[in-house]
């Protein structure tokens, strides 16, 4: 190849990828009505995300609203605050975002509130003094207590529990897993213990890998309790292919429609969670209202959040101030059909 | 003499600069990318992966690969946390920081060059070990109580819209480049890189200069550390984890060859600031995250093929397939005058 020819290839080349780039991009026109709000998830590789997006821009188009969903690939916290800076660059409205790691997105979400725009956190809260609102899906105690009180049901209050959780740096997590502990302190289950706490960081590989080693290192192991919908769909694949379902049982936080199959296959009786498409449609409410000045995070202000009814600003699990979207649902196999999300 | 490698790199160089001003004839169709402040604060949020790029340049252009600095830099990170919850003094906890991140630095070098094990193996193990190490130190929690005076580092501004991390990161290319182009090291550098035993015949000290290319990327790891915990304050053991994919593309995409021997930091600098800008406009533009990454990798495959085929071109349109032995001849001939060089002082005294 002559190196004419060779530079004329790079050129195409540079110009190929250019137009590549800008057919790439998703564009932002901006409408004259209604408000701008990024809605930013810890990561949009895993399902839950795009569901909560779905509740979201049902809400916006109730609102006259527009939403744009964009995040990173990772979960780690610091690669959501180029996410954080863009949008303030774009002077959106709100920003309603949901961290694994609530120091790390603080000074962003800062120097973007510095400029005007408002911030509502929802499912994985950040620093309290970086946002307005904090939208949670339930009450942390409660999430904790009701998968502790499932996994007795499933064993009858007795034998060796572990927990396949997400990163040992994931908020929610930690915190369930805190009141997982303080339920299993109540006499009830004084023959239960828990034997071990493994991490797949929310991967499905990693958290596959962690409950094959769960199974290989407790035999005596009557229930995992996966507190991520990665982590507990992960475990049920594994469980089934180690032809252990039914002998170890199976609870946690999951999506009907992932874990279908698993339940009609019996390796997974009772596991919860709320509804992720409500849990974006209020976080969107929030958003409209923290906007328009309605709701300010002083506790007591009620607002109506659409099909949800009326909903109040208050205290919850000693975070404020927070809305609360509601108890988490339950799912067996009587129900499971019932749910499509 | 202007070397045939020179003169690639010149030309390399000539390429990455159309590459930005190209991405920012783009930015310029994007509302909200051309404006003062967004450009000069393009790089602010990537600085740290600036200076560890840096620090790896070295490692490349000796002919060995580091891929532990991101979990180095985890250890720093968190290893500062402690100390300064010890109740130290902040920049004291820093300084400590990075005296731990050229220890493991260090120990990269000592099996790699003191056991003649290949760094791909090592530091792939070291990755893993590291990580682990960080979580040790800090478990599960993660620390934010950085004093404001610290977190300016970077995360501030000189007047309203100068970051002090495009200072940083600039002071540090300056240095490095002095260090590598200007020293007796850097030129020991290239030349282990070029070819090893030609290197050893020459009297070069390989396994000396080896071990401390190590310890230096392990140092600018903590560095970049300590840049990362200025712009986000925040310290946790999975601190930097996501950022290999970009830190291995700036270098390689400045023109380092990724098989030794060839690079400069002045097109490293220039790579950083064309990802920098890359991911600024594509975060503009509302590029989806998944995207972004497909843009980045290819970025990468690009700069290698690219780079193969220009060198092709140069030894005399030789096909890429011969490529390797081509180079090698050219760079054992430097070799060998250096070797000459150097008999002919040794004579002398």
């Amino acid at each position: 190849m002559t190196r004419r020819k060779l530079s004329l290839t790079l050129v195409v080349a540079v110009t190929a990828v250019a137009a590549l780039a800008v057919g790439l991009s998703t564009g932002s026109a901006r409408s004259n009505k209604g408000y701008r709000i990024f809605f930013l998830p810890k990561t949009t590789t895993i399902p839950v995300f795009t569901q909560n997006a779905i509740g979201a821009k049902a809400a916006a188009k109730e609102l006259g609203d527009t939403i744009t969903y964009n995040g990173p690939t990772d979960t780690a916290g610091p690669a959501q605050v180029p996410f954080i800076d863009s949008a303030a660059r774009q002077h959106y409205d709100g920003i309603v975002i949901s961290t694994s790691d609530p120091n790390a997105v603080a000074p962003a979400l800062k120097r973007a509130r510095a400029k005007g725009v408002k911030v509502v956190s929802y499912d994985g809260d950040v620093a309290p003094d970086s946002r307005t609102i904090f939208v949670a899906p339930s009450s942390n105690k409660l999430i904790g207590a009701l998968e502790v009180q499932w996994a007795a049901q499933l064993i009858h209050n007795k034998g060796d529990i572990a927990i396949v959780s997400a990163r040992p740096t994931s908020p929610n997590q930690n915190i369930w897993i805190k009141f997982m502990k303080d339920e299993l302190k109540k006499p009830q289950y004084k023959n239960m213990k828990l034997v071990k706490i493994a991490y797949g960081n929310d991967d499905p590989a990693e958290s596959a890998k962690q409950t094959q080693a769960l199974l290989q290192a407790y035999p005596n192991l009557k229930a995992i309790i996966a507190p991520t919908t990665v982590g507990i769909q992960a475990a049920a694949q594994e469980l089934q292919q180690e032809g252990k379902c039914g002998k170890v049982q199976l609870t946690g936080l999951g999506l009907p429609n992932d874990m279908r199959k698993y339940v009609k296959a019996g390796c997974a009786n009772k596991f919860g969670l709320w509804d992720e498409q409500n849990l974006g449609y209020l976080a969107a409410y929030v958003a409209h209202y923290v906007i328009s000045g309605k709701l300010t995070g002083k506790l007591g202000q009620t607002f109506k959040a659409g099909k949800l009814g009326n909903r109040t600003v208050a205290i919850s699990d000693g975070n404020k101030p927070v809305v609360v979207l509601g108890p988490p649902l339950a799912f067996t196999p009587q129900n499971i059909d019932k749910f499509h999300f | 003499m202007r070397s045939l490698a020179t003169r690639a790199l010149a030309r390399w160089e000539t390429l990455l600069v159309a590459g930005i001003v190209g991405v920012g004839i783009w930015g310029a169709t994007l509302p909200y990318f051309f404006t003062t402040a967004n450009l000069l604060d393009l790089t602010t949020q990537y600085a740290f992966i600036a200076l560890a790029a840096f620090g790896l340049s070295f490692v490349v252009i000796a002919g060995e690969i580091d891929i532990s600095i991101v979990s180095n830099l985890a250890v720093s990170v968190v290893c500062f946390a402690q100390i300064l919850a010890a109740g130290v003094n902040v920049w004291l906890a820093a300084l400590a920081g990075l005296a731990i991140a050229t220890v493991l630095g260090f120990a990269n070098g000592l099996l790699v060059a003191g056991l003649n094990l290949p760094s791909l193996a090592v530091t792939l193990g070291t990755l893993a070990a590291y990580q682990g190490l960080a979580y040790v130190v800090l478990g599960g929690e993660g620390v934010a109580s950085f004093p404001t005076s610290y977190t300016k580092l970077g995360g501030g501004y000189i007047g309203t819209e100068l970051p002090i991390a495009l200072l940083v990161l600039l002071g540090f290319a300056l240095v490095l480049g002095a260090l590598l182009h200007g020293t007796r090291f850097g030129r020991y550098v290239f030349t282990i890189g070029s070819n090893r035993e030609a290197a050893r015949f020459a009297g070069i000290p390989v396994a000396r200069v080896r071990m401390a290319v190590f310890a230096l990327s392990g140092l600018m790891a903590g560095f970049a550390g300590v840049l990362y915990v200025g712009y986000f304050g925040s310290a946790r053991a999975d601190a930097g984890g996501s950022s290999l994919l970009d830190i291995v593309t700036v270098v390689v995409l400045g023109g380092v060859d990724i098989f030794g021997g060839i690079g400069s930091m002045a097109g490293v600098l220039l790579a950083f600031v064309l990802v920098s800008e890359l991911r600024n406009a594509m975060a503009t533009a509302n590029v989806a995250g998944d995207r972004q990454d497909i843009v980045i990798g290819g970025l990468l495959l690009t700069a290698i093929v690219v780079g193969n085929l220009l060198r092709a071109s140069q030894a005399g349109g030789a096909r890429p397939a011969f490529l390797r032995l081509a180079r090698r001849e050219v760079i054992g001939r430097r070799a060998q005058q250096w070797r000459q060089a150097l008999s002919a002082r040794n004579s002398r005294i």
